[in-house]
């Protein structure tokens, strides 16, 4: 048995291998490739250029502090609120239908059209959800919170109807049994018991959305993408290194802060953890102790 | 024959899966009664109460279930069915919400049940308390107060007296002794004979595939001649 999956996996590589080599003609092609990246980065964009987070000339600066005036700020203020209203838009909307597209909350006969109009929000990119609404109602943030409301529609509405679909039906057969209708069972049984997914699902749905605030920007739905196509077009990499950089810290913010929240609905946030500053203090003592015995 | 119409009535029914566990039932619940459901397991005990409580479906026969009032069928599963990231209060209001109907007092009467009911089980000190910290005995009380809230006509229980000690059983019959006050009745699966002894006013003993139904002496002369 496990020879034959290690035989599966073997031929899934050799697969692989063999359909990479059709699809690349010249190989000859990554010779000195690193070479250029190292030429690219050394003279095009390192150091990053943190002028970005200083402020604009133009408008001129009424507040005290610069940097809530510069192109990093703005933009990334821009992004992360053009992700967080379509974040919770989209997982408003999300709910409603998800909640209609479970199979174990709904018959087959409605799970399915629900099933498909979330597909098709979702096959559409937000990138082209975005160059629709610009079309439509023109550039800005507008556009940018509409398109990204509707991928979170149907990207979280997938991730919610499978976390409701796995969970334990027997909360499901008492309210059912007990004759609670379908909305007081979605309000009052599944999204409690699913909360811990809805929540991280929402983080990452948060976090996806300020990371692809900077994709949206390309097409001018607004936010910081704004501002790094414009540095991209000036070949101002340096300044576009310094704003990418923004959007990783940004983005690990968001995913500490995710930790912290689900830790209110998991088991783990039951249990007393010591914090890492008295796990040192308990073990220099520790330590000092036993050096005493020495 | 008693005169007082039947909460329950069961015209030959089949239960199971795909085939059979227990054929022809016929049975009625006048309202009052505690019915203990034994047999050995996977005799079909489960199947039956699943299949009254509407999740599985007959394969052959008639359920009547006259129940008249909303949220008239209370149901305790083996596993509980409790929301486990939700607080006691949470999980106790379900049952009030199940039957109280849309109205002005509807939110103080829902509270007032919760309370009661909390009460009636001993747990009120536990109220905001998340279900998934408590213990397997505690477990079983909030599942009794949601029922007791709940108010059922026909109340559904699958052995919510196991893993319970002797002062948690008296706890949990003082309190639904209430419900009984109010002509519920209760079908009950159950293993332990000196619960049926203290509990139930009749039995159905599955055997054969065939449902038995006697009253308690019947039934307690049928396991002396077994012995």
């Amino acid at each position: 048995m496990r020879g034959g999956w290690i035989i599966a996996i073997f031929s899934l590589l050799l697969l692989a291998w063999v359909v990479l080599n059709d699809l690349v003609d010249d190989w000859g092609r990554l010779e000195g490739g690193m070479n250029n990246l190292v030429i690219f980065i050394e003279e095009s964009m390192w150091p990053p250029n943190w002028s970005v987070l200083e402020a604009q000339s133009y408008p001129v600066c009424e507040n005290d502090i610069e940097l809530f005036c510069s192109v990093g700020y703005l933009g990334m203020m821009e992004t992360i609120k053009i992700a967080f209203v379509s974040t919770m838009l989209g997982f408003i909307g999300a709910l409603c239908l998800s909640s209609l597209a479970a199979r174990n909350l709904v018959p087959l006969y409605v799970a399915l059209p629900f099933r498909f109009i979330l597909a098709a929000t979702r096959s559409l990119p937000s990138l082209i959800w975005a160059i629709l609404f610009v079309i439509i109602i023109g550039f800005g943030p507008l556009a940018g919170v509409l398109a990204m409301t509707f991928y979170t529609v149907g990207y979280l509405g997938k991730l919610q109807y499978e976390a409701f679909e796995g969970m334990p039906s027997d909360c499901l057969e008492v309210s059912r049994a007990m004759g609670l209708s379908h909305s007081s069972t979605v309000v009052s049984v599944v999204i409690p018991e699913t909360g811990n997914h809805l929540l991280s699902q929402l983080m990452f749905m948060f976090e996806y959305n300020v990371r692809h605030g900077t994709v949206i920007g390309i097409v001018g739905a607004g936010g910081i993408g704004y501002y790094i196509t414009t540095y991209l077009k000036f070949l101002q990499y340096d300044k576009v290194l310094a704003l990418l950089i923004i959007i990783f810290v940004v983005v690990v913010v968001i995913d500490l802060l995710s930790l912290m929240i689900r830790s209110f609905v998991t088991d783990e946030g039951d249990v007393r953890r010591p914090t890492w500053l008295k796990g040192m203090i308990k073990l220099w003592k520790k330590r000092g102790t036993s050096t005493d015995v020495e | 024959m008693s005169t007082k119409q039947p909460v329950l009535e069961l015209k030959n029914v089949d239960i199971g899966y795909n085939d059979a566990l227990v054929n022809n039932v016929v049975a009625q619940v006048l309202p009052g009664e505690i019915i203990a459901v034994l047999g050995p397991s996977g005799i079909g005990k489960t199947t039956l109460i699943r299949t009254i409580a509407g999740l599985v479906e007959p394969l052959q026969g008639d359920i009547m279930l006259h129940t008249k009032k909303k949220g008239g069928l209370g149901y305790i599963p083996q596993r509980l069915g409790l929301v486990r990231h939700a607080s006691v209060r949470h999980n106790v209001a379900l049952g009030a919400k199940a039957s109280i109907s849309f109205s002005k007092t509807m939110f103080e009467e829902r509270r007032n049940r919760v309370d009661e009911a909390v009460k009636a089980l001993g747990i009120e000190d536990k109220l905001k308390e998340p279900v998934r910290r408590l213990s397997g005995g505690q477990l079983r009380r909030v599942a009794t107060a949601r029922a007791l809230a709940q108010r059922p006509q026909l109340l559904l229980a699958d052995e919510f007296l196991s893993e319970l000690d002797h002062q948690n059983v008296e706890i949990v019959i003082e309190a639904v002794q209430k419900l009984l006050e109010d002509g519920t009745s209760i079908i009950m699966v159950e293993h332990h004979e000196e619960n049926v002894r203290l509990f139930a006013t009749r039995i159905w003993v599955i055997k054969d595939n065939q449902l038995h139904d006697y009253s308690l002496e019947e039934w307690e002369q049928s396991v002396e001649e077994e012995e």
